[in-house]
């Protein structure tokens, strides 16, 4: 594993923060993601990166685990703290290019937003959709770095969002085209239902990446 | 994988001058290499080494782990093992038995290393193969695809290619010594050389140089590779296999599941339809190929309508061989957080109806063999007295009337006369050299 120093950490919610390290030269395509671990603990975990591929920093978004063994303690790091990053990893990989259709479902749960984010960052120009599902819109993690037009905010706890209702309410609703590009990152469950709907309106499951996070 | 080890460190301990015995209690050294895919293979590990520390009150011993531990076991094994090493330090094995009780070795205290590093010294450790016409060739170390049933990522570390160079000459070297079955293992074979960005050959570029070795030394061998991941396996690699006849016409294609919702929540990467493509290039350019397969069931949230489609992937495929597995969750790997909430009775159940299904396409399959004379590789005697039995290069079992041992590490022909389910019988019609019984 490589030392990575901490540049900041910044906090989003009460739970949820990203830490910002150095880039040390990591090269990762986006969507990929890195384990991070600490010096004198053998605990590693893994985190999609949150920076884009042009970034010279790397960054994670974390959420803090109540008993979690590496949360915790990424979140008490203060700049110039040493963090243990191995990777990257995975093949939730995204290359514009790869895809004969530039078209783009992107569907979030909570910290699940991570790897577009990254996307976002490195593709800006591209022509995508993004539903993301939070309990309360404070929750929505740095929302303005997405054009806002392609964002819904589903949130089934308060009202503020742009759709009141989980992720899964909402796309039953939607009519999807079957050429459609859909990514899908966040716990099994939604990824679950999510698939069933999707597949139901008709797309292929070619057409169809996932990346669990629980 | 871990016997492939194993003939590493026993030739290791015996150049360092140790003798084996298979009286455990008169050994002065025992180690352990583990094997973490089970928990009950790791609370083995447990139970023995307090038994052995025990010992210690009445007689000098010293004891070793090594292979394929996650780090919190590491961490405990620190204090029960006196030596805990990772296999790619091996070759300093006696180093560290003869500092042991001196020094502290300083390695003692490091983690698990996931880069691998000095991986190769381990490679270049001459074997003691423990059979004298099957042997393993590791040619690949760790694993970077983080299935969430399984802890190898966290235990083996990054994967790590072995130079091509070192493999052909190894199993060039099998070849001349009169090796019949040479297997080429790996995590996940068939990423061979992705971790080299271009500077190493790819796992087909792999199979048909040893195909050229084949062809140019003359000799009969099979040569089989275990186990391939599905997401890397290309037409390339089937193309290979049908162009050489050394590669044996065997193909082990872990599914895991029938089901596109469980194969992404145990984070495989592939689909079916990936799965699909890949068995129908093996039916239409290796049609005599057979085709085993990996299963797991009652994995966490499998629902019966899941499980029913493995079930119907069973159906389809028609393997002649499933290692099918009852899901337990195992520490260190993603599932171990989730809730394991198939019950174990239905697992059974489940278990028990993909066997079925097995033996239902497999007596069929073995059916039309009768009559006819194939290559066996003899390979032991058979539990039936009087016979030996040996495996086809599709590893289907066969057994004959004969008490030559002679023939044991040979090719011979047999002509089958029966079949049941999992096995053949024939009669001995031909062999290849003059064995005297």
């Amino acid at each position: 594993m490589n030392k990575h120093k901490v540049i900041q950490t910044r906090q989003l919610t009460d739970s949820t923060f990203v830490v910002r390290m150095e880039r040390s030269q990591l090269d990762f395509q986006t969507g990929q993601f890195v384990m991070l671990g600490m010096n004198g603990s053998t605990d590693r975990r893994e985190y999609s990166v949150y920076s884009g591929e042009n970034d010279d920093y790397l960054e994670v978004l974390v959420r803090e685990v109540k008993g979690g063994k590496i949360s915790g303690k990424l979140k008490r790091l203060k700049a110039g703290d040493d963090v243990y990053v191995d990777g990257p990893f995975g093949f939730f990989k995204f290359a514009p290019s790869n895809f004969e259709v530039q078209k783009f479902l992107f569907v979030a749960t909570g910290t699940g937003i991570s790897p577009f984010h990254s996307f976002v960052r490195t593709h800006n120009d591209l022509d995508y959709q993004l539903v993301h599902g939070v309990r309360f819109a404070e929750e929505a993690y740095d929302h303005r770095d997405f054009n806002s037009e392609r964002m819904t905010l589903c949130t089934s706890g308060d009202m503020k969002g742009d759709f009141n209702g989980r992720v899964t309410t909402y796309l039953a609703e939607q009519k999807i085209d079957a050429d459609m590009n859909c990514f899908l990152c966040g716990n099994s469950e939604m990824i679950y239902e999510v698939f069933d709907i999707l597949t139901g309106k008709g797309i292929p499951v070619s057409n169809i990446y996932s990346e669990v996070y629980f | 994988m871990n016997l492939s080890d194993g003939e590493r460190v026993i030739s290791v301990l015996n150049e360092a001058g140790y003798e084996w015995t298979d009286n455990e209690e008169e050994a002065g050294l025992i180690g352990i290499l583990a094997c973490s895919v089970r928990q009950k293979a790791i609370d083995k590990v447990y139970s023995r080494i307090h038994k052995w520390n025990k010992w210690k009150n009445n007689k000098n011993l010293i004891t070793f782990i090594s292979g394929c531990i996650l780090p919190d076991d590491h961490e405990k094994f620190l204090k029960l093992f006196d030596i805990t090493f990772q296999m790619k330090d091996l070759p300093q094995l006696p180093e560290m038995i003869s500092r042991y009780g001196v020094t502290t070795p300083t390695h003692l205290k490091a983690g698990i290393d996931p880069h691998n590093e000095n991986i190769e010294e381990f490679w270049n450790v001459k074997p003691n193969y423990q059979s004298g016409f099957e042997a393993f060739i590791p040619i690949q170390n760790g694993c970077d695809k983080f299935c969430t049933f399984c802890a190898v990522p966290y235990t083996r570390g990054r994967e790590v290619s072995r130079p091509s160079k070192d493999i052909v000459a190894e199993v060039a070297l099998l070849i001349t010594q009169g090796y019949k079955s040479i297997t080429l293992l790996g995590q996940n074979v068939n990423s061979y050389g992705l971790d080299k960005k271009g500077d190493e050959i790819t796992f087909p570029q792999l199979l048909r140089e040893i195909g050229e070795l084949g062809k140019r030394m003359k000799k009969d061998f099979w040569l089989y590779f275990t186990s391939p991941h599905p997401r890397d396996m290309t037409d390339e690699v089937i193309e290979v296999i049908a162009e050489y006849p050394v590669l044996a016409k065997q193909i082990h294609l872990p599914m895991q599941s029938g089901d596109d919702k469980v194969l992404m929540r145990m984070n495989r990467k592939h689909n079916m339809e990936k799965y699909r493509h890949i068995v129908e290039t093996i039916r239409r350019i290796i049609p005599q190929a057979t085709l085993f397969t990996d299963i797991i069931v009652g994995f966490t949230g499998e629902t019966e309508e899941q499980f029913e489609n493995t079930r119907k992937a069973m159906n389809e495929f028609k393997f002649n061989m499933s290692y099918t597995a009852i899901y337990s969750p195992r520490p260190g790997a993603t599932s171990h957080r989730w809730d394991d909430d198939v019950p174990l009775e239905e697992k059974k159940r489940r278990l028990h109806a993909l066997t079925e299904e097995l033996r239902k396409h497999n007596l069929p399959y073995n059916n039309v063999l009768i009559g006819q004379t194939l290559r066996v590789l003899v390979r032991g005697t058979d539990r039936k007295d009087g016979f030996l039995s040996g495996h086809t290069e599709g590893k289907l079992i066969v057994r004959f009337a004969s008490s030559n041992e002679n023939l044991i590490g040979q090719f011979v022909d047999v002509k089958i006369t029966s079949a049941s389910d999992f096995s053949l019988e024939g009669e001995l019609v031909k062999t290849e050299v003059e064995v005297l019984a």
